[in-house]
């Protein structure tokens, strides 16, 4: 489609401002300082914008129109009341360094949601400030690092990551300073226990682990895991991406984690926006409670303060108090369910998923045969001999009016599609997916080749990334950019 | 089915001792009793009924009515990051524009598709620059950055062993400095003179990071013009809410030679194979799914449906617009500005130029003044203690009688 910047016509405005005084006019602004290079943002009408991103968005899914299994990506369906809420004018119109006594609700809602938080996760204490579930980690791992230091344990430089983990927690891991170890998994999934014991040592901070991981098991060993690495003077990290089928059925502090964090746009049904704005709230016990984030929010006698003199914080992480838009959806969400409510999320998020892993485990490898929680993983390898791969078929799954799985990860099953069908679907839509799956197969069956050529359906066809990469155009004005 | 006769069965890889009891009571609200619950709270909340005038990093401006129009299509609101391209042209498109938009605007060859806050935008922006340079471990910061952005900047930074130190703006010694950073407008609403600073760091193969409010660059200088290889900042005046202080949506824009080292997501053109015109997720070797621990950034969620009201904004706004909003914001601020420093015991913090936002100080402790006005319904300003000081804010949302109200109130306190 043509550039909102292409259409752009001398002349034509879709701004408003306020009448210009002439007390105003006289104010003139400093000429040396000037902008002196043209501005070329577009000029346009109200409605060629409107059409413009109407006609994008029409080029464009959402759980809104379309089944998105995305595995780890937990793509429930968001909720309307949500955002009535956050647009409510007394919360969106509350400036961040506003007095406290100016918004007792904003406060008083942070510190409710961080004790419903605190419930759910089994923890002492915790920060909403986070931006997303990345900072979360990096947040919980600089508190791991700063109770290291406070207790002279310096050498503690190593992190202990699975070969099945989220991406995230390497890179975070390193962002802190610490070198990541890999710890296998087990033919049956779970980590490794000898190769775990292996690596325990004096200088391990901890461990980071996502439980169910990311091929959707439940780890039976945590408690011994939690034990091993608190003997060896490592702290446990949770990653709270998979929290979904947890909730009201087991709690990541009574596992024996030290800190986690938790993904409001995930598991509290927070819209995932194309990509954001998400919120990663970062929960710890009561040692580690000291180190948490500044400016906390603490109730004195009638009223809520944000409190900033903790001497053992390890200090801010964003430029105000987090993603507070996204606090008031995660917050009426819990308020909507209860906790019968979440239970009952958590309950369906794991029988969805049974019930499609069985369905589908006639076309496809299930690497992982026991029962799975909220996701699990299938071995898309059947047709590799025809060269028909996870990503075909995720390709034409597109055609069938459906959002492909996650693939290629975790990077330890081969041709691996994780598939996450959330609580909100209908069985109707997961005996859909089956039968598109089912479709697809006999396609292959026929004609490789044809599958092999997918998308038939969408906007444009496969695109070539290596182009993109290797010719890149990042804007309107590069001189390679090409018009329609 | 599934082959269990109950629900507990799915559950057996649980060991039974960490298992909870089943919740008995609270089967949570209705839809309106969870709203007349949540509007209950926001009633609590007083401030939206102020004449507000808070600044330092979030700003009142009027958010254009087709910007929550298009943030609220289902499409975009409840869409994945997207990997999937064929599906996700809309969004792609979208970020492209975006990455244009902030192109046309800062100057610089290339921009990502948002990061957190201005916070983090800081904080990535010197971390990017430290990559290029290597083996220089040095970063210099101007004492006048907003304390927030410094404090997250020592977050993100001390755990790479790198030496943060204070930037002069007239000498330094930039050895083993990758990078210096200068706000422009600065936290006290300045616009420095940077001129020689930047100068000389280029000499010195320095490179240089631009953290502005993105709507003063419509009227000052853009960071190209001044010379910068890498502009960060928070694009929340552009029709973003207050919200509280999110969220909001940080950007990184920089130099073309650079673009390797920029974190998180990129979008590109390219054709698809029949060679139509298409937008995909680029360079993604930079990032943590495909490089772990190797990746320039740990960042994955960013803040999508916040660019997207920022790129609405813009071109909203547009050519013409956003200079004449820019400008209107500076003269309202001016306007403020020159009356208030005529009530005796009130002077300005400096007679540098300024854009929406200056500082006075005080003849008199600056906390009981602050006090005073909130109970007029007032919130005059924020306050920085160590120079009893006021930053005092002003947007396109303030009339003259407001301001006219806001210098009255003011002198009746100093008479």
């Amino acid at each position: 489609m043509s550039s909102l910047f292409a259409q752009s016509e001398p002349g034509k405005k879709s701004y408003s401002l306020p009448k210009d005084r002439e007390v105003f006019k006289a104010f003139i602004p400093d000429q040396g300082k000037l902008r002196q290079s043209p501005l070329p943002l577009p000029e346009t009408s109200e409605l060629e914008i409107m059409r413009h991103l109407s006609h994008l968005a029409a080029r464009n899914v959402g759980i809104d129109t379309t089944f998105i299994p995305l595995g780890s990506c937990t793509m429930k369906y968001n909720p309307r009341c949500n955002e009535q809420a956050a647009r409510i004018k007394g919360f969106a119109q509350t400036h961040p360094l506003a007095k406290s006594s100016t918004v007792q609700g904003n406060l008083q809602l942070m510190f409710e949601l961080e004790k419903k938080l605190c419930q759910i996760s089994g923890m002492y204490a915790g920060t909403l400030q986070p931006n997303a579930g990345a900072q979360g980690e990096f947040v919980g791992v600089q508190m791991i690092n700063a109770y290291h230091k406070q207790s002279k344990d310096h050498k503690r430089t190593v992190m202990l990551i699975p070969d099945n983990a989220h991406g995230t927690n390497p890179a975070t891991a390193h962002m802190c300073g610490l070198t990541v170890v890999t710890i296998k998994s087990c033919p049956n999934g779970d980590l490794n226990m000898d190769d775990l014991k292996k690596h325990l040592n004096d200088n391990i901070a901890g461990l980071m682990l996502t439980n169910p991981n990311t091929l959707g098991l439940f780890s039976s060993n945590i408690v011994e895991v939690a034990q091993l690495v608190h003997k060896a003077g490592g702290l446990l990290y949770y990653d709270g991406a998979n929290l979904n089928p947890l909730m009201e059925i087991v709690r990541p502090g009574d596992m024996g984690f030290d800190v986690m964090h938790m993904n409001l746009h995930k598991t509290f049904s927070t819209p995932h926006g194309g990509g954001g704005p998400g919120s990663g709230p970062v929960f710890c016990n009561k040692r580690l409670e000291p180190f948490l984030p500044v400016p906390r929010v603490e109730k004195r006698e009638n009223c809520y303060e944000l409190i900033t003199d903790k001497p053992w914080s390890i200090g801010r992480i964003a430029s105000f108090h987090g993603n507070f838009g996204v606090y008031l959806r995660a917050y009426l969400y819990i308020i909507l369910h209860g906790f019968k409510g979440l239970r009952k999320v958590a309950e369906r998020a794991v029988i969805h998923a049974n019930y499609l892993k069985s369905s589908l485990s006639k076309y496809f490898k299930v690497p992982y045969p026991q029962f799975c929680m909220h996701e699990f993983v299938l071995q898309a390898d059947r047709f590799i001999d025809q060269g028909v791969r996870a990503q075909d078929i995720a390709k034409r799954l597109l055609d069938y009016g459906m959002h492909a799985p996650t693939i290629y990860f975790p990077l330890i099953v081969k041709e691996c599609m994780l598939i996450e069908p959330t609580e909100t679907e209908s069985k109707k839509t997961l005996d859909q997916f089956v039968e598109a799956i089912s479709c697809i197969v006999q396609e292959i069956e026929k004609d490789p080749d044809f599958v092999k050529k997918a998308p038939y359906k969408t906007a444009v066809s496969r695109l070539d990334e290596v182009r993109a990469a290797k010719q890149p155009v990042f804007s309107y004005f590069d001189e390679a950019y090409q018009s329609l | 089915m599934i082959g269990v006769k109950n629900i507990d069965e799915l559950f057996h890889a649980i060991p039974q001792n960490l298992l909870i009891k089943r919740p008995e009571l609270d089967d949570g609200l209705s839809e309106y009793e969870g709203l007349k619950n949540m509007h209950a709270l926001a009633d609590k909340n007083r401030f939206s009924e102020l004449d507000n005038y808070l600044g330092a990093g979030a700003y009142e401006h009027h958010v254009p009515a087709i910007v929550d129009a298009i943030i609220a299509k289902s499409e975009f609101l409840t869409s994945y990051t997207p990997y999937q391209p064929e599906i996700s042209q809309g969004y792609l498109q979208c970020f492209f524009e975006f990455q244009s938009a902030l192109v046309a605007l800062t100057g610089l060859d290339v921009a990502n598709a948002s990061v957190y806050d201005g916070a983090s935008a800081c904080a990535e922006g010197l971390l990017m620059a430290l990559r290029a340079q290597k083996n220089k471990k040095r970063v210099l910061i101007s004492q006048a950055l907003n304390p927030h952005y410094r404090e997250v900047i020592h977050q993100y930074l001390l755990p790479q062993k790198i030496v943060i130190d204070d930037l002069s703006m007239t000498e330094n010694e930039f050895k083993e400095v990758a990078a210096i950073l200068i706000q422009l407008p600065n936290f006290y609403g300045e616009m420095e003179d940077v001129t020689s600073l930047i100068a000389a760091a280029k000499a010195r193969d320095v490179l240089v990071i631009i953290a502005n409010n993105p709507l003063s660059c419509a009227l000052y200088q853009a960071p190209s013009e001044l010379g910068a290889d890498i502009a960060v900042g928070d694009l929340q005046p552009f029709g973003i809410s207050m919200q509280f202080g999110g969220p909001y949506a940080g950007y990184i824009a920089c130099k073309k030679s650079l673009v390797r080292q920029i974190p998180g997501r990129l979008i590109g053109q390219t054709v698809d194979d029949k060679g139509k015109i298409g937008y995909v997720l680029t360079l993604q070797a930079r990032e943590q799914h495909i490089r772990r621990e190797k990746a320039t950034s740990n960042i994955c969620t960013n803040q999508a449906l916040v660019a997207l009201a920022a790129l609405v904004t813009l071109s909203y706004y547009g050519k013409k617009g956003l200079p004449a909003l820019a400008l209107t914001n500076f003269q309202r601020a001016s306007y403020l500005k020159e009356r208030l420093c005529q009530i005796n015991g009130i002077t300005p913090y400096s007679d540098k130029p300024h854009f929406n936002e200056f500082t006075l100080l005080f003849d008199r402790p600056v906390e009981p003044i602050v006090e005073a006005l909130y109970a007029e319904n007032i919130a005059a300003g924020v306050p920085v203690k160590k120079i009893n000081g006021l930053i005092i804010a002003v947007t396109e949302t303030k009339s003259q009688e407001q301001l006219d109200s806001y210098v009255s109130k003011m002198r009746e306190i100093f008479s």
